[in-house]
């Protein structure tokens, strides 16, 4: 603790992983600062009343990722957070059909084989294989990520690990482990089912997202990544924070106050300080300094360094690296306010997937397609959606008999085609409102008076996400999770361990290893390696140590 | 049973393909009795000249030689003087719309107008850089691959590791740099790799449509990086094979004849013989039988299941087999010219390279989208080669063909392959071209037009895929051709896959056969 | 909930399946008997624990005549021209050996030679058959039919099935005029009457008879057998009645005793048919069936675990019991365990680690914890090596039966 610092540690961004590194650092004795542009923390994990008496979980919107350990280390529960485990979810025919992927195991098997015999049992053989492959990754989250070009005896033990769990395997699986994580969903499906309705709804966890379609290899493990969280240790379940989102960073707020932490929103970082390629503090919009000899950026790593720090600062190397990190916005979303329940007239009275997540897209070329729409920068004519009504079982998010709706589309693009140019700036108000009516058209489809109960949309664009938000690109993952950028690659070559060319400035958010999703991985790991290389690394508890 | 008799033959190899004739060539070298049996009346496979029209030769399907693995051509004697074969090495020439063609020799671009490009160095560099990395990878293709049933620490699978981390030190001697940039592209895409260094337009184009030459992928597909890498492997110049790819063929040909090795042309394998889970030889179409210690079969992973009877394999290998991916997409349309055409902005030399209609990167994508679909290309990728410049005996009458390996067009058409679709495949390749080269259409006296579905037929490659199934990293090294069945043996004793589905995989490298040979040797089943 | 929900669901989707496990086709006749209201789900059907009292249901299987409703196993059929060698591709033993009109237990492997699950063989015809299971395989036996010329149907929904066990079980048939049963052999498959098969196959190790109809008779079957029943003392029951008959028999049960590899989660869990003990099921001679190769490798390197039948000292059950080498290293675990009411013996299955229960069966210890109206006691109890089943009467195979 240098004396002239008046912390011991800044975070830049109230996002859910700056504020879990702030935490553990906190309860570790430090002093943190954690300084948050908006003037509302949570990053993309808020609740936000945009439209008067609804509340919004305006960005992500469920949550099952979130790491066990993390939320028994900081008590999050004791800080007011609940969740509610939701039931399974549908994708919706325009005939009127639909296929219900129920959350009862014995319900579900007679609602494949509805659609397929066949697909009945193939389904016990695919999620034998998705468990088995939650279970291989799951021990590596909380883990730095292996180097295997370092010699250094904590990475070797860390590479040690990777290879005893490899052999732990046996032949056989490593070999359908090498398959699983090079294949494409669509494969992957092809592989098990022969019902293209089920297919199309499974698929739409593979590419949530990312800028890859359902056949672009290594979108099977991007499954994982939406597959790999739990509610109480159902693998693969999802569930609701009461109150949204934002009660996820409340109850990391409350955590962080509670362990001495300070949080000044309103206060947008200009620029890392930086002396002789060390960190001293920050800089903010409003003229603030603050200093201190740790400093975290929540951030992603394109703006961390390409909008923050001053590049002579970094080696050349570095920025090109930065620079190629590929960050593509490719989601949309829509959050809506409805004066009613609307009428799915499919969907059987009383039934428990209502409550889950429903989807239109009913078969993998369609999604497909979708994504083809968006590599030539245009938004999908044929969305897929993840969409739900969460105020079905959380009435606090909307006035008695009215409800919120979020839905969340695949493919948008953030550097939109208008003209042969393809550019951020070209979401205009006119194509925002385009964009929307794609949306609704298609959720027509299985809800054909929604736009009868519609009292306020908010419109969410890659660029509204990232001016808002701040997420480059408005990648919800803050970087693709492709190979090239996952494990040792994240967020580049040679600083997969949250630290970065600069002494003491480390990243925190989903840039790093093991990357996105509302799971505070990043977040937890990097304190840990913070604490470590402060000498306090006895202090982080052990759960996710 | 045959197994009492005494078996005529130490091995049966089941396919007159390159691959097949490595594998014979190298157990004959061996000292062993080999025999190779081709269903049709030509040797080769996909390496095959013939006549097109009257008087008028070329290569059939594949055309261009560029990744003959030199380990093999060595043990082999191919390009001796027992086994001559004589290549030109030929400049890629990557067309543009706007006539600024880029021609690439020796590995550096240049305008066709003699100047220089901006992005030469930035080209070059790139190049050797993944040839570089290719060279490390190209270890691992000439051994089989680890046989990791031992378990990764046990003293077997720590042998079998021994390849592996040779592979390691040899990346470890590249530099930690290039380590890193090696780890991170391996597994990448290629329109982020080339954009990341190139501007989107024919020069990165040619090494897009390099990337997903032969396969089910776009350069967006992740992957798409190794197969640029696999295809540089020998440096990425491409040779035209003199009276074209057929001397290929008959260059390996003479090389088993040398060893003592039988072909026997129009012998249709009816069923491989399997006595006591042992291969003991094969029945013949006509009814007769041949017997022998082993059985080789260097067509596909799935037809050699099928000729072998599903009953001898696990259920569970049976489905892996059929769920390999082995959709081709690429045809071959072989026209014949009453005279040479001319091409904007080209010298009458520089027609003789490798032209190739690959004009972006974007374009080769865009190129892909129809086949997920089942339709054809409108803006296919196209390379194309009038051997006839190079090598003029190929034709005697004035006439030349131009040889063009036209993507993406699917096995299976919707609507089916009729009479018009066929026609369609002919007239976009024409008018492709004939952007570039105006009045090629008039110049078309015959079009010769093979789909992938007549690809199959004809050499019975599966799905008429180039490479007998993907070279994604699902379908490669312990997973090719399926997990379980990668080191050669297929399942029963004595029987081995010896094609190019089995690892390292396609193209003319011969590197398939003569591992699968090695293996089986190694294996004692032949001896 | 109910204003948030108004309004909605006009007009619901006609072909939607009920959510929750469904009756079976008993489900009308076992209902009213149910005291005990100790349901479980089986397969997606409400199945009973326990009717009654687990004494009065286990006492009946071994000195009356007992019902268990079995129609939530799984039953395919296998027909066609290959369907004999689809059969025999399938399981391990030689299914050729299974005569027409005859049924056989089998057990089937994946590529690794690891169990995926056993079951009763029916052979109604050269190439008709049924495999009868606890695990769906459907999916799988069109895996293993890929390439042959067979059908394969799922028959489950559509048949229903009675088990009647215990020493009267004959009377009763008799009594419903079913006698013509009385000729069967233990394995014997016959239809009585159109529609209405009958095998003498059970699950309790005495003598019974399993009974198979469409669901569309299954009540009047039932009624059938009830009424006169009543004088042989027939009773209805839940599965732990049935559970300890089969470990007195020394059968195994999936789940408990071996881990259905194709359903297991974690690695390793898979065990060979040799390591279950049934080694005499596999025939490597008959030619290839699915993971004969990794089997004929093991048979080389010998079992990895070895699943044993044990006879306990002292009367408390030795449920979850980890086997102990001297007392000290701990070599293996009891599957399944229960204080055997017939015998008067305290029974396990334990699965030990090669090579104790192979070669190794002295110094044996099992560790048993007893909890008596909240106090615990740890207790070392030696186990001794039984060959045959625990309990073995000579009625099971009587031809015809008498009315025991």
């Amino acid at each position: 603790m240098g004396k002239h610092s008046k912390y011991d540690a800044i975070v830049a961004g109230a996002g859910h992983n700056g504020l879990t590194a702030a935490c553990y650092m906190a309860k570790a004795g430090l002093k943190v600062l954690v300084v948050e542009k908006s003037d509302w923390i949570g990053g993309a994990a808020v609740s936000r009343e945009l439209h008067e008496g609804w509340t919004y979980s305006n960005c992500s919107y469920v949550c099952s990722l979130l790491r066990r350990e993390i939320v028994r280390d900081l008590e999050l529960p004791r800080f007011g957070l609940q969740v509610i485990p939701y039931e399974g979810g549908a994708t919706l025919t325009p005939d009127g059909n639909y296929f219900a992927y129920l959350s009862d195991h014995d319900a579900l098997r007679p609602e494949i084989g509805r659609h397929s015999k066949k697909d009945v049992d193939a389904y016990e053989r695919f999620s034998q294989t998705v468990v088995r492959q939650c279970r291989f990754i799951r021990p590596f989250l909380l883990r730095n990520a292996v180097d295997p070009t370092s010699l250094k005896p904590r990475d070797l033990n860390e590479m040690l690990f990777l290879i005893r769990k490899m052999h732990d395997l046996g032949a056989r699986e490593l070999g359908e482990t090498i398959r699983f994580w090079t294949m494409s969903i669509g494969d992957f499906l092809d592989e098990h089912f022969e019902t293209d309705l089920i297919k199309a709804h499974i698929a739409g966890s593979g590419i949530i997202g990312t800028g890859l379609g359902v056949y672009s290899p290594g979108t099977a493990y991007v499954l994982l990544h939406h597959y790999m969280g739990d509610v109480d240790g159902a693998i693969g379940a999802w569930g609701f924070a009461r109150g949204g989102m934002g009660a996820i960073s409340k109850a990391l707020a409350a955590a962080f106050e509670e362990a001495g932490g300070e949080i000044r929103t309103g206060s947008g970082v200009d620029r890392f300080l930086v002396k002789n390629g060390k960190v001293r503090g920050v800089a903010l919009e409003n003229g603030d300094e603050f200093e201190a000899p740790i400093v975290a950026s929540n951030m992603d790593v394109k703006r961390t360094f390409l909008k923050h720090v001053g590049r002579s600062e970094l080696p050349d190397d570095f920025v090109t690296a930065v620079e190629r990190f590929k960050i593509r916005g490719s989601s949309g979303k829509l959050n809506i306010a409805l004066d009613a329940l609307p009428n799915f007239p499919a969907i059987p009275k009383g039934a428990s997937f209502m409550r889950g997540d429903l989807h239109c897209s009913t078969s993998l070329a369609e999604l497909e397609r979708a994504y083809d729409d968006w590599k030539d920068g245009r938004w999908s004519s044929e969305p897929y959606f993840d969409m739900l009504i969460p105020s079905q079982i959380d009435p606090t998010l909307a006035p008695p008999g009215s409800h919120m709706m979020t839905v969340f589309v695949q493919y948008a693009p953030y550097d939109l085609e208008v003209d042969g140019v393809r550019s951020g700036q070209n979401w205009s108000d006119a194509q925002r409102k385009a964009f929307a009516d794609t949306v609704f058209d298609k959720i027509e489809t299985g809800c054909p008076d929604i736009r009868k109960h519609v009292l306020h949309a908010e419109i969410r664009t890659p660029l509204d996400i990232e001016n808002e938000v701040g997420l480059t690109e408005g990648n919800i993952f803050q970087g693709e999770l492709t190979f090239d950028q996952l494990i040792f690659n994240r967020p580049v070559p040679g600083y997969a361990q949250y630290g970065t060319p600069i002494d003491g400035l480390y990243i925190v958010g989903s840039s790093a290893h093991p990357g996105g999703g509302v799971m505070a991985a990043p977040g937890a790991n990097a304190a840990r390696e913070i604490l470590r290389r402060n000498g306090r690394g006895k202090a982080m508890p052990s759960h996710a140590a | 049973m045959v197994s009492s008799t005494n078996p005529e033959y130490d091995a049966i190899v089941i396919g007159a393909g390159h691959n097949g004739l490595a594998a014979a060539a190298t157990l004959a070298r061996k000292g062993l009795r080999v025999v190779v049996l081709e269903q049709s009346a030509q040797i080769g496979g996909m390496s095959r000249t013939s006549e097109i029209s009257e008087g008028v030769r070329a290569s059939r399907i594949a055309h261009l030689l560029y990744n003959l693995n030199p380990v093999v051509a060595k043990e082999l004697g191919i390009g001796s003087a027992s086994s001559p074969l004589a290549t030109r090495v030929i400049p890629t020439v990557t067309l543009s719309p706007d006539g600024r063609h880029v021609v690439i020799r020796d590995g550096t671009p240049a305008y066709a107008d003699g100047s220089a490009h901006p992005e030469a160095a930035t080209y070059a560099a790139l190049r050797s850089r993944l040839h570089k990395f290719a060279q490390l990878l190209g270890r691992l293709s000439t051994m089989s691959p680890p046989d990791l049933s031992g378990g990764l620490s046990s003293m077997s699978g720590l042998k079998e590791l021994g390849a592996l981390a040779a592979l390691g030190l040899d990346a470890k001697r590249l530099g930690k740099k290039d380590m890193r940039e090696f780890m991170r592209i391996i597994l990448s895409n290629a329109n982020d790799v080339l954009l990341d260094e190139l501007e989107d337009g024919p020069l990165a184009g040619s090494l897009a449509a390099d990337a997903v030459r032969g396969s089910c992928s776009g350069p967006r597909s992740p992957g798409t990086v190794f197969s640029l890498m696999y295809r540089l492997a020998q440096g990425g110049d491409v040779a035209l094979p003199i009276e074209g790819m057929g001397a290929v063929a008959d260059a390996f040909a003479k090389a088993a004849r040398h060893y003592g090795v039988k072909i026997n042309t129009r012998t249709s394998v009816e069923k491989i013989i399997i006595e006591h889970d042992r291969a003991r030889g094969v029945v013949l179409q006509d009814g007769s039988t041949i017997t022998a210690k082993t059985v080789m079969s260097s067509i596909g992973a799935f037809q050699s299941m099928m000729l072998t009877g599903a009953e001898h394999f696990d259920a569970e290998a049976v489905r892996r087999l059929r769920n390999i991916r082995h959709k081709g997409t690429a045809a071959k349309v072989n026209l014949v010219l009453k005279d040479v055409p001319v091409f904007a902005g080209l010298q009458p030399d520089q027609r003789a390279g490798r032209l190739l209609v690959a004009p972006s990167v974007t374009y080769v994508e865009r190129a892909f989208n129809p086949v997920k679909y089942g339709d054809m290309s409108t803006h296919p990728v196209i390379e194309a080669v009038i051997p006839g410049l190079a090598d003029p005996a190929l034709s005697e009458a004035g006439a030349h063909v131009m040889s063009a390996i036209v993507q993406y067009v699917p096995h299976t058409l919707n609507g089916g392959w009729t009479g018009e679709a066929r026609e369609k495949l002919v007239r976009l390749t024409i008018d492709s071209l004939e952007q570039y080269a105006p009045g090629l259409g008039s110049l078309v006296a015959h079009a010769d037009a093979l789909t992938p579905a007549d690809i199959e037929a004809e050499t019975g490659a599966p799905g008429g895929h180039w490479h007998h199934g993907e070279m994604s990293f699902d379908q490669l090294l312990t997973v090719r051709p399926v997990n379980r069945l990668s080191r050669y043996n297929f399942g029963v004793g004595g029987l081995y896959l010896c094609g190019a589905s089995a690892h390292p995989g396609g193209d003319v490298t011969g590197a398939a056969g003569r591992n699968s040979a090695l293996q089986a040797i190694k294996d004692g089943v032949a001896s | 909930m109910t204003v948030i929900m108004k309004d909605i669901h006009a007009e619901a989707f006609a072909g939607a399946v009920p959510e929750g496990i469904v009756p079976t086709p008993f489900h009308d006749r076992l209902a009213p008997l149910s005291k005990a209201k100790r349901w479980t789900g089986w397969a997606g059907y409400i199945s009973p624990l326990v009717l009654d009292t687990l004494e009065f249901e286990y006492f009946a299987i071994r000195n009356q005549a007992t019902l268990f409703d079995i129609s939530p196993m799984h039953k395919y059929r296998i027909s066609g021209p290959d369907a004999a060698r689809v059969v025999n591709r399938l399981i391990t033993r030689n299914a050729e050996k299974i005569g027409i009109g005859r049924v056989g237990y089998a057990m089937w492997c994946d590529e690794e030679g690891m169990v995926i699950d056993d079951g009763t063989v029916f052979r109604f015809g050269e190439n008709d058959w049924r495999l009868c299971c606890q695990e769906p395989q459907y999916s799988w036996l069109l895996d293993v039919a890929w390439g042959f010329d067979v059908d394969i149907s799922d028959e489950s929904e559509e048949i229903a099935a009675l088990s009647l066990q215990g020493p009267t079980s004959f009377s009763v048939l008799q009594a419903a005029g079913l006698g013509a049963a009385g000729n069967m052999n233990p394995f014997d498959l016959t239809e009585i009457e159109k529609d209405l098969w009958i095998s003498r196959t059970g699950f309790t190790g005495d003598l019974g008879y399993e009974i198979w109809m469409p669901a569309s008779t299954a009540l009047e079957i039932w009624d059938r057998l009830w009424g006169p029943g009543q004088t042989w003392g027939l009773r209805a029951i839940g599965y732990e009645a049935l559970n300890i008959a089969r470990l007195e028999a020394g059968f195994i049960a999936a789940g408990a005793d071996f881990q259905p590899v194709h359903i297991a989660q974690r690695l390793g869990r898979g065990r060979t048919p040799m390591e279950l003990g049934f080694g005499r099921m596999v025939d490597f001679e008959k030619g290839h069936f699915n993971g004969r190769r990794a089997l004929l490798e093991q048979m080389k390197k010998g079992p990895r675990y070895q699943l044993v039948r044990l006879d306990i000292d002292g009367f408390e059950p030795a449920d979850d019991a980890l086997i102990y080498y001297r007392g000290k290293k701990e070599v293996g675990h009891v599957t399944s365990a229960a204080w055997s009411p017939t015998t008067k013996r305290n029974i396990a299955l334990a699965e030990l680690k090669a090579p104790f229960g192979v070669e190794k069966f002295e110094d044996l210890w099992a560790e048993i914890f007893v909890n008596h109206e909240g106090v615990w006691d740890r207790r070392m109890k030696r186990i001794s090596f039984i060959k045959g089943p625990f309990f073995k009467n000579a009625r099971a195979r009587a031809t015809p039966p008498a009315a025991f």
